[in-house]
C-alpha cells in the first residue's frame, strides 16, 4: 500500500476546505418538516425544520424525553425519518441505501455521554480505529493519531490502557477519535452528562476549538448552566417541535424558558 | 475489505477469545478424530482389498474318481496360462493335515478319514490379474473333466466389497455429521465472540465500518478454528499411526501379509482445508445472522 489511499466513495461529504464552493455556500445541514413516529399517535419528531451553516456551533437543549438523541440519530441514519428530508451537504440521507450508510458516518464524528470507548484497547487504538476503517496506512494513522491526541490534551498518552483513564479523560479520547478523520460534522450527544461541572466547561472548550478550526458542531445537552454560559445559538425541542433562541439562552425569548431552567 | 486489518483484528480476537476458542477447537478436534480414524480405516481396507484382489488365487477342486492323466493335462494347460504363477497338486492326505492343524481342535476329529477331504489344485495367479480376468478363468476351468468344483473366492471378495463399502458410507455420515458440528459449535463460538465483541462492533459502525469490514476476523477466526481442529486431529492420529503401526503391522503381515498405511497426501489435504472452509462458512452463517450491520 502507498501513499494515502482512504476510501472516501462520496468525496461530495468531504469538509471544509476540499467541497467546492458553491457547497461551501450551502448550509452543511439542512431538515425539512421531519417526522418520526415511536408510537402512531404520537410522534416525537412533528415537523420539525432546521438549517446549519457550516462551522457554526449549535446547542440543542429540551427536557429528557423530548427528542435530542432522536434528532441526532436521523442525522447518523441510526434511525430513517418517518416524514421530511434530512440533506447533509445538499444530499438527501433518508434515501441512502444500507450500504452507503457508513459513508455517510465517515464524514461524521459522534460523542456520546457514556463515551463508547474500548476499556481493553489502548489510548492510540481507540482513536486509530476510526482511521483503520478506511484502510489508512499505518504510518499515517499514527501521526494523525498522535495529532488529535494532542489536539484534545492528551499527547504522549497512547499507550495507556482506557480502563485507568478518569471520565474526562475518557471523553477526551472519545474526541479524539471523532476528530481524527476530520470529519465536517460533529454530534455530540450529551457528551458532559457523566462529567462534573468543571470538567463539563472544559470538554465544551474542547469542542469549540474544535468549532474554531471550521468543523460545524451540533452540542445536545440539557444542562443549562453550560448553555447559559456561552453565548452560541441554541434551539430547543419542545413537544416535538423545534424552538430557536438566537442568542443563547440568557436571551429566550419564549414561554417554554421556564419549564427548561425548572 | 482489507485484509492486513481484518488478519490483525482476527489475530486480536484469537488471543481475546482464546478460551473460549480453545474449546471448541478442542472438541471439534475430537469430531474431526473419528472421521480421520475411520477414514484411516478404510484406507487400510482398500488397500488390502486391492493387495489380495490382485494376488489372485483360484482352487479346483478334483472329482475323487478323476483320470490322474487328465489331472496332468489339466496342470500343463494351467501352467500355459500367462496369468497363471505356479500350480500345487493338494492330495486328500495332505488337505486334511492343514485342515487339522488350521482347526486345531481335539482328538475326535483327527479320526476324520482323509476321503472327505477332496484333492485339488491351487493355482496362483500372477500379481496384477485384476478380479474379472480370475473370474472368467475360473469359468473356463469349470468345463474341465476332472474337476469338480472351483473357488475363485467371489463371494469372499463380495463380502470385503461389502465391507469396504459399509466403510466408506460410515467415512461419509461421518464427514456430514463432523461438517455439522463444526457449523454448529464454530457458529456458535462465533455468536458468543460477536456478543462479547458487541461494544466495539458498536463503535466501528459508528465510525463508519463496513459490513465487511466488521465480519471479515469473525470469519477469518472460525477459518482458524476449523483448521486448527483438523490440525490437531491429524496430529493426534499420526501419533497414533506412529506409536503402534509397528506392532500392528507384525500381527497383520503374519495375518494378511499386508501393512498399515497411514491416510494419503490427498485426504490429510482436504481433512485440512475441509476443516477451514467448513469453519469460515460455519462462522460467515454466524455472523450474518447475528451481525445485522
Ligand atoms: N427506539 C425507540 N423506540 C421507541 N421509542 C423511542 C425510541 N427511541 C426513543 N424513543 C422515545 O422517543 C422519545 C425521545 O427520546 P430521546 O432519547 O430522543 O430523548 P432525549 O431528548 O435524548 O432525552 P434525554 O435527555 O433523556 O437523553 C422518548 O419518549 C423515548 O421514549
Ligand atoms: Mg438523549
Amino acid at each position: 500500500m502507498q501513499g494515502t489511499k482512504v476510501v472516501r466513495p462520496f468525496p461530495f461529504f468531504r469538509a471544509g476546505a476540499r467541497a467546492s464552493q458553491p457547497q461551501l455556500s450551502k448550509p452543511i445541514l439542512v431538515l425539512e418538516d421531519v417526522y418520526k413516529f415511536f408510537r402512531p399517535d404520537q410522534p416525537t419528531l412533528r415537523g420539525v425544520g432546521l438549517s446549519v451553516e457550516r462551522g457554526e456551533f449549535l446547542f440543542i437543549t429540551g427536557p429528557s424525553g423530548a427528542g435530542k438523541s432522536t434528532l441526532l440519530k436521523l442525522i447518523y441514519r441510526e434511525l430513517g425519518v418517518d416524514e421530511g428530508r434530512v440533506l447533509f451537504c445538499g444530499r438527501d440521507i433518508g434515501r441512502l441505501t444500507d450500504k452507503s450508510i457508513p459513508f455517510l458516518r465517515r464524514n461524521l464524528g459522534i460523542v456520546f455521554q457514556d463515551f463508547r470507548i474500548i476499556d481493553h484497547w489502548t489510548v492510540f487504538e481507540n482513536v486509530a480505529v476510526a482511521l483503520e476503517i478506511l484502510s489508512m496506512p499505518q504510518r499515517l494513522i499514527r501521526s494523525r493519531v498522535a495529532e488529535a491526541l494532542e489536539r484534545v490534551g492528551l499527547a504522549g498518552r497512547g499507550p495507556e490502557r482506557t480502563s485507568n483513564l478518569s471520565g474526562g479523560e475518557k471523553q477526551r479520547v472519545a474526541v479524539a477519535r471523532a476528530i481524527v478523520p476530520e470529519p465536517a460534522l460533529i454530534l455530540a450527544d450529551e457528551p458532559t452528562g457523566n462529567l462534573d461541572p468543571h470538567l463539563a466547561i472544559d470538554i465544551l472548550t474542547l469542542f469549540e476549538e474544535i468549532n474554531s478550526t471550521g468543523t460545524t458542531v451540533l452540542f445536545a445537552t440539557h444542562d443549562h448552566s453550560l448553555i447559559s454560559k456561552r453565548d452560541h445559538r441554541l434551539i430547543a425541542i419542545d413537544e416535538g417541535r423545534v424552538v430557536e433562541a438566537q442568542q443563547g439562552l440568557k436571551h429566550w425569548p419564549g414561554s417554554g424558558i421556564h419549564t427548561l431552567v425548572g | 475489505m482489507d485484509m492486513k486489518s481484518a488478519i490483525t483484528r482476527a489475530r486480536r480476537g484469537l488471543r481475546e477469545e482464546r478460551r473460549l476458542y480453545i474449546v471448541a477447537v478442542t472438541s471439534l478436534a475430537v469430531a474431526f478424530l473419528c472421521l480421520g480414524a475411520t477414514l484411516l480405516g478404510v484406507t487400510n481396507l482398500d488397500a488390502a482389498a486391492t493387495r489380495w484382489g490382485q494376488s489372485g488365487r483360484i482352487t479346483l477342486f478334483l472329482k475323487d474318481d478323476a483320470d490322474p492323466q487328465d489331472i496332468a493335462q489339466l496342470r500343463v494347460v494351467l501352467e500355459g496360462l500367462s496369468d497363471v504363477n505356479e500350480v500345487t497338486h493338494v492330495t486328500p492326505e495332505q488337505a486334511r493335515a492343514s485342515f487339522l492343524e488350521e482347526a486345531d481342535v481335539g482328538a475326535d476329529l483327527s479320526s476324520l478319514p482323509s476321503e472327505v477331504f477332496p484333492a485339488s489344485l491351487e493355482v496362483t495367479l500372477v500379481q496384477g490379474v485384476t478380479r474379472e480376468r480370475s473370474e472368467s478363468i475360473a469359468t473356463r476351468l469349470a468345463q474341465f473333466r476332472a474337476v469338480s468344483d472351483v473357488e475363485s473366492y467371489r463371494s469372499w471378495f463380495q463380502k470385503l466389497d461389502h465391507l469396504l463399502w459399509g466403510a466408506r458410507m460410515l467415512a461419509l455420515g461421518l464427514a456430514l455429521l463432523v461438517m455439522f458440528c463444526v457449523v454448529a459449535v464454530i457458529g456458535n463460538t462465533i455468536r458468543l465472540a460477536v456478543a462479547r465483541r458487541r461494544q466495539e462492533i458498536e463503535v466501528m459502525k459508528l465510525c463508519g465500518a463496513t459490513n465487511g469490514f466488521v465480519r471479515g476476523p469473525f470469519v477469518l477466526e472460525g477459518m482458524f478454528q476449523g483448521f486448527a481442529s483438523a490440525l490437531l486431529a491429524v496430529l493426534a492420529l499420526l501419533a497414533g499411526y506412529l506409536a503402534l503401526h509397528e506392532s500392528v503391522d507384525s500381527t497383520l503381515a503374519a495375518l494378511t501379509g499386508s501393512r498399515v498405511v497411514f491416510l494419503g497426501a490427498w485426504t490429510l489435504l482436504a481433512l485440512l482445508a475441509g476443516g477451514a472452509v467448513i469453519g469460515a462458512i460455519g462462522s460467515a452463517v454466524s455472523v450474518r445472522r447475528y451481525l445485522s450491520v
